[in-house]
């Protein structure tokens, strides 16, 4: 929609469009769009005007350019100490009360104004009220006393030059407000508690379509845009497609021939029981969630020092999907398996999540409490985003710009960490338990001096912080504030609750942990509306390609808006209703006829819905880097499908990619080259690059050659088969398909002449090099790299 | 010394608002450093225009790792030399790692006053005195940690928390690079075998960016980029065979998707690592160079050579449209880098010898090729050095002063900028922040640090953080 509006406002040249007269004739803008009491009639009219009002104020390009350093240092120098030291304080989104609805903090809000106008209008000193205020010449501003005469000078002189202004023009979507209103952020969609909702009926003429309640929703919002649904993708797209999804891997050629054998709806339906039966799924969907977990097996900082238990986490995530625990039930023992189930040795290594982030062992005493608060923010934010899908880190040094935590919120939530610090613990209570790097409550004090790693100088007894935490005056541990108690995100709790509903209290006191853990998944009065929403819209996610909210871990106000809000709200009810299981929604999503659809082209449907925001078709999506390089090992056949223990460095290793060790300071270029992430922060989605050293790593790695040895050993061991024959088996193991005529003549004589080639180089073992050419090109294929 | 001239900035005539309209309109038409809306994801290293002509496009980061001295390098302090012995005037012994004496401890190296600005230079660098007024000196950097990892992620990254991308790769996502041939942020380690800086990759690291965006190490043995070699024993063209069968099924599978700009921009991306094997590694081939310029930086003398090395291949590579170049001098052991805990004299006349004269060859061929103008160069640590002393000798880390020196494209030569006290301890004029520093860096590269953005979880995210401030008067 920008997009348009700004080409509107520039022709193709780049020259200097004509601007709509309106606004060239406009010399009070207050009539476009309103502020104060109302809303911004729409984001869109507010950056239509700001642009416009931009180029309004534009000089010549070519001589902004020269002379923009100069204008900006002087804003540097004059201007902005003086906003901030007389105007930020009222009129700034660091405003305790914004007055006169006036932002003087951006560019946009100075233009822009508040209920009196614009502030200031660019060149023209004498017009602009910001100047009459300074001078006293009517309103009088700043309040408290009158400028000096050489500010007022540099301001007059400010506006004489065009007001050069390098801070940002503020957002389009809602503009900061500083008051939380916790009435109005219950009622917030994200934060209320789950409604029921019906699946909205089907008119007539489209009742052939809908396989599920799911497309009743998709109908419903695809109504009168007149988009064309796509048709049920062929069957051995759908074979890969489902494959990929749930597995991680492609079908092998006897599931490719067993798909084909029955009718539509019985093979499909046998498929995905097969599919969600085989423990490949848990190595698939683990990954995904270790993604927002900020997985990783070592410290960081200085010397990066390995834990090597620490994949007993990444064991539990893939078995307790396997075993579908409940996602209450999988959120409970990340947060307390230690305390709520202490029998069960995986619910033990569940709380690896809490401490899988960073821990600097190498400290001056001048860090360790202000490291101590950075290890507490890990904990919070990740939860935050992992679970609730909200920013609560944004909390730690004021109240959340946009969703309504206060910073005292972020502070009780941390109160749950108090104790709680990374540390080997046993797995069960004998002595020769094996051990798994995971939380641990310890007493009065947290420490790290217990720690053989622990390197830093002088009395280690000292390096020690309370278990307690305090309030942080901007996040400052040189400006401590109370000791806070536990307690939860008000705008998460109904306003009659009391905390004791899940804390205890006196002597029923629980554990925080367990306090928290219970909070996190009651849906009747705690967050588990907001947990199970966010749950689903990141299976939603990985199965469609674009989440319902297109945030994954950001479901607040500032998050993306959601697509189907009603779908959501059903699907996240549905998973309650089958006991929080999510075996059950993956089945229910796949079944669905718009998880079926195929890739169409169709350029009305393209015209009118250009992001494919209301489903008309398929997406295409790119397998991620670990996927890529298990394909790969499938292919060839060498893929090691031995599970869980201890992962390697060794790039060597033909396991599975979630197998290796993720080390922070030794990441594995292979997956790190295709976008895997760092092992530093949740990322609930990851972005999809497409660079040329991803290709010359396809082109020229030994390892990957390697790969490609194994699978023309597999198709054409004896060297002896017809060509046609390794090229049809080449397709079937990487592609899942027979390969056409055309394709079939193209690659027999890609093959000829690469052994003709290697031949007449002298090569010893031509057609042996010539197909593994072959199977390296598989590899590179577009085909091999996408899944439809 | 000269002093600071407060340039009249207004003589200049007005405006600027103009250019940051013009910005802003191309900007949002996807192709101006802004926001991940604008990136063209397709294209990611794509050139974007900044947000407005910048005298500098490229950087080369020298980074004094370990934390040199200040009062040994580029802060001379005549008070420090006269009173040594005596007590630092609010000496605070924990400052540190370790623990000093509170004494102060003189600079063993003699000082002299060099160039039209009379910079105050040590004898140990007796190349870069012949340069001095090329440099603006920042003496009042200082930084939140006294330990090295955090110090050096903060000197990298703004903060002292580790998963936060760099600023190389905030420029790389900025700008993108003007040579598709080569990695937009180019990364050298220490060459003599001593290890990486504390933290490690890290340090280079893109953060929540893409990866397309983190610096890209060479290696200090075998081939520099990897991947970069045809595998024995196939040739050119039948690698090009390869390519050309991919290619066409490549596009007859695009005719089904043809909506889909992913597909195409993988299959140029083939194209261009076809073409990546050749152009790479003759740019990072300095015996392309005359025997005078390798001679001129020191590739043939034993102390300097791995630096000097590196200092040319990263004016090839600048040279060649690199973004940004980032050099680590010394290693990872605290004796192994700037790190003179012990004795301040022995560690730090060996590693300026390493830097001295390739360094100041740096900017002289630059210079005497018309590209210092477009080039900024920076060179400092991650933090200063006490005053006091440590043991003996040696100096223990200060993260309350140190300098940091800037050179070429938009920097006024011979300026100092902000003081420290009389002993060289804290500073005490002008204030310096490493986001101030980053802002300046930006600044230079025709960015405003407030508008380089990047939402990661929901949050807005700058190199700056919230703070930071172009250093405007050393600039040109």
């Amino acid at each position: 929609m920008l997009g348009t509006m700004t080409s509107e406002l520039q022709n193709g040249n780049g020259e200097m469009p004509r601007l709509p007269s309106r606004v060239r004739q406009s010399g009070n803008f207050r009539w476009f769009c309103t502020r104060g009491d109302k809303p911004l009639c729409s984001a869109a009219v507010w950056w239509s005007w700001l642009t416009a009002m931009l180029l309004l104020c534009a000089g010549s390009p070519a001589s902004g350019d020269e002379v923009s350093l100069a204008g900006i240092a002087f804003f540097e120098k004059r201007i902005r100490p003086v906003l901030v030291k007389h105007c930020y304080a009222c009129h700034s989104a660091a405003a305790k009360e914004l007055r006169g609805g006036l932002f003087l903090d951006t560019r946009g809000g100075l233009l822009m104004g508040g209920d009196s106008g614009p502030a200031a209008v660019p060149r023209r000193v004498e017009a602009s009220l910001l100047i009459r205020a300074v001078r006293y010449q009517g309103p009088k501003m700043p309040p408290a006393g009158k400028l000096p005469d050489a500010a007022i000078a540099d301001l007059e002189k400010w506006v004489r030059i065009g007001m050069p202004d390098p801070r940002a023009v503020t957002r389009p979507d809602a503009p900061p407000s500083r008051k939380i209103d916790l009435e109005t952020g219950r009622q917030f969609w994200a934060f209320r508690q789950l409604r029921s909702v019906e699946p909205p009926p089907v008119p007539d003429e489209q009742k052939a379509w809908p396989r599920t309640p799911i497309d009743r929703f998709i109908l419903a919002r695809r109504a009168g845009l007149g988009l064309r649904p796509a048709s049920r993708a062929d069957r051995r797209v759908l074979l890969r497609r489902a494959s990929f999804d749930l597995l991680g891997l492609p079908p092998t050629p006897d599931a490719v021939k067993a798909f084909m054998e029955n009718s539509w709806e019985q093979a499909y339906r046998g498929l995905l029981d097969q599919l969600l039966e085989s423990d490949d799924y848990g190595e698939r969907w683990a990954r995904h969630w270790l993604d927002i977990a900020r997985f990783a097996e070592s410290n960081g900082f200085e010397k990066d020092e390995d834990r090597p238990t620490a994949y007993h986490y990444r064991d539990f995530v893939i078995k307790a999907l396997n075993r579908d625990l409940p996602y209450d039930e999988f959120v409970r023992w990340q947060i307390a398996g230690d305390l709520l189930q202490p029998d069960e040795p995986l619910a033990r290594a569940a709380t690896g999540f809490l401490v899988a982030g960073v821990m600097n062992v190498t400290q001056t005493f001048k860090e360790f409490e202000r490291d101590r608060y950075d290890e507490l923010d890990d904990m919070v934010s990740t939860l935050g985003t992992a679970m609730l899908g909200i920013t609560i880190g944004c909390a730690r040094c004021h109240d959340h710009k946009y969703d309504p935590i206060q910073q005292l919120d972020y502070y009780r939530l941390a109160a749950s960490f108090a104790q709680t610090t990374g540390r080997e613990i046993p797995l069960a209570d004998q002595e020769d338990a094996p051990r798994a790097y995971a939380a641990l409550d310890v007493g009065d004090r947290v420490t790290k001096s217990d720690l053989k790693q622990f390197n830093s100088f002088g009395d280690r007894d000292r390096y020690f912080v309370n278990a307690q935490v305090h309030f942080l005056d901007r996040g400052d541990v040189g400006h401590k504030g109370q000791v806070v108690a536990q307690g939860f995100p008000q705008v998460l709790l109904r306003p009659d609750n009391d905390v004791s509903r899940w804390t205890g209290s006196g002597e029923s006191a629980t554990s925080r942990r367990v306090a928290l853990a219970r909070w996190l998944t009651d849906v009747e009065h705690g967050a588990g509306s907001l947990l199970a929403r966010v749950i689903v819209n990141r299976l939603w996610y990985h199965h469609l390609g674009v989440g319902l909210v297109a945030t994954p871990s950001d479901l607040g106000i500032r998050g993306g808006v959601a697509s189907h809000p009603q779908l959501l709200e059903w699907l996240a009810a549905e998973l309650i209703r089958q006991d929080w299981r999510l075996k059950p929604i993956h089945r229910l999503i796949m079944n669905s006829a718009v998880y079926l659809q195929r890739y169409q082209s169709d350029p009305a449907s393209l015209r009118t819905d250009p992001q494919n925001q209301w489903y008309w078709r398929r997406r295409l999506r790119r397998l991620e880097a670990e996927v890529l390089r298990d394909a790969m090992l499938a292919a060839s056949g060498l893929l090691d499908g031995t599970r869980y223990g201890p992962g390697t460095l060794d790039e060597g290793s033909q396991r599975r990619s979630i197998y290796f060790t993720v080390k922070r300071s030794r990441l594995v270029s292979a997956l790190s080259q295709f976008d895997a992430p760092d092992g530093l922060q949740g990322v609930g989605r990851r972005q999809t690059t497409t660079v040329a050293p991803q290709a010359l790593l396809l082109l020229n790695s030994e390892r990957i050659r390697q790969y490609a040895v194994g699978f023309a050993r597999r198709i054409d061991g004896s060297g002896t088969v017809d060509l046609a024959m390794v090229i049809q088996r080449g397709y079937q193991y990487a592609l899942a398909r027979p390969a056409t005529a055309g394709e079939s003549r193209q690659l027999a004589r890609f093959l000829e002449n690469q052994i003709e080639s290697y031949q007449a180089a002298g090569a010893e073992q031509p057609r042996q090099l010539a197909v593994t050419d072959f199977c390296q090109l598989l590899f590179c294929l577009n085909e091999f790299a996408y899944v439809e | 010394m000269r002093t600071m001239m407060r340039r009249e900035l207004l003589q200049k005539t007005a405006v600027g608002l103009g250019s940051l309209a013009l910005a802003h309109v191309r900007q949002r038409q996807g192709r101006s450093a802004t926001d991940a809306d604008s990136v063209d994801w397709t294209h990611p290293l794509a050139p974007r225009r900044p947000h407005f002509r910048p005298p500098a496009k490229a950087v080369i980061w020298i980074v004094l790792n370990g934390g040199a001295s200040q009062v040994d390098t580029w802060d001379y302090k005549p008070e420090l030399q006269r009173r040594a012995g005596q007590t630092l005037p609010g000496a605070d012994t924990g400052t540190g790692f370790f623990q000093t004496s509170g004494k102060l401890l003189k600079s063993p190296f003699r000082f002299s006053q060099r160039g039209q600005s009379g910079t105050w230079v040590p004898e140990i660098f007796p190349h870069l005195a012949h340069h001095v007024d090329e440099l603006a000196l920042v003496h009042s950097c200082w930084t939140q940690s006294n330990n090295h990892s955090p110090a050096l992620f903060q000197i990298n990254t703004g903060l002292n928390r580790m998963g936060f991308p760099c600023v190389g790769s905030w420029v790389s996502y900025g700008l993108g690079t003007e040579n598709a041939n080569l990695p937009a942020f180019v990364v050298m380690t220490d060459a003599k075998g001593r290890g990486l800086p504390k933290g490690r990759a890290q340090n280079w690291g893109a953060g929540f960016l893409p990866s397309v965006y983190q610096g890209v190490a060479l290696n200090n043995t075998g081939a520099p980029l990897d991947h970069l070699v045809r595998r024995p024993g196939q040739s050119t063209q039948q690698q090009r065979a390869v390519l050309e069968t991919l290619g066409a099924l490549n596009q007859q599978h695009l005719r089904r998707y043809g909506e889909e700009t992913e597909l195409s921009a993988r299959i140029e991306s083939f194209e261009l690592a076809f073409r990546m094997q050749m152009t790479a590694p003759e740019v990072l081939d300095i015996d392309r160079e005359s025997a005078h310029t390798r001679r001129a930086y020191g590739v043939d003398n034993q102390q300097c050579a791995h630096f000097g090395r590196q200092c040319l291949m990263a004016r090839r590579l600048v040279e060649q449209g690199v973004r940004f170049v980032q050099i680590y001098s010394g290693g990872s052991g605290n004796a192994e880098s700037w790190d003179g805990h012990v004795d301040i004299r022995a560690n730090h006349t060996n590693f300026a010898a390493e830097i001295d004269q390739p360094t100041a060859a740096l900017i002289g061929d630059l210079k005497a090729r018309g590209l210092l103008d477009s080039t900024l160069v920076v060179c400092g640590g991650e933090f200063g050095r006490t005053s006091d002393s440590q043991g003996s000798r040696g100096r223990d880390h200060n993260p309350h002063a140190f300098t940091t020196w800037f050179a070429g494209g938009g920097i006024q030569g011979g300026v100092h900028y902000g003081a420290t006290d009389a002993f060289g301890y804290r500073v005490v004029e002008n204030h310096a922040s490493v986001h101030d520093l980053h802002a300046t860096l930006l600044y230079l590269l025709g960015m405003h640090h407030e508008q380089l953005t990047y939402r990661f979880n929901g949050r807005d995210y700058r190199l700056t953080d919230v703070h930071g401030t172009p250093i405007a008067p050393i600039m040109v």
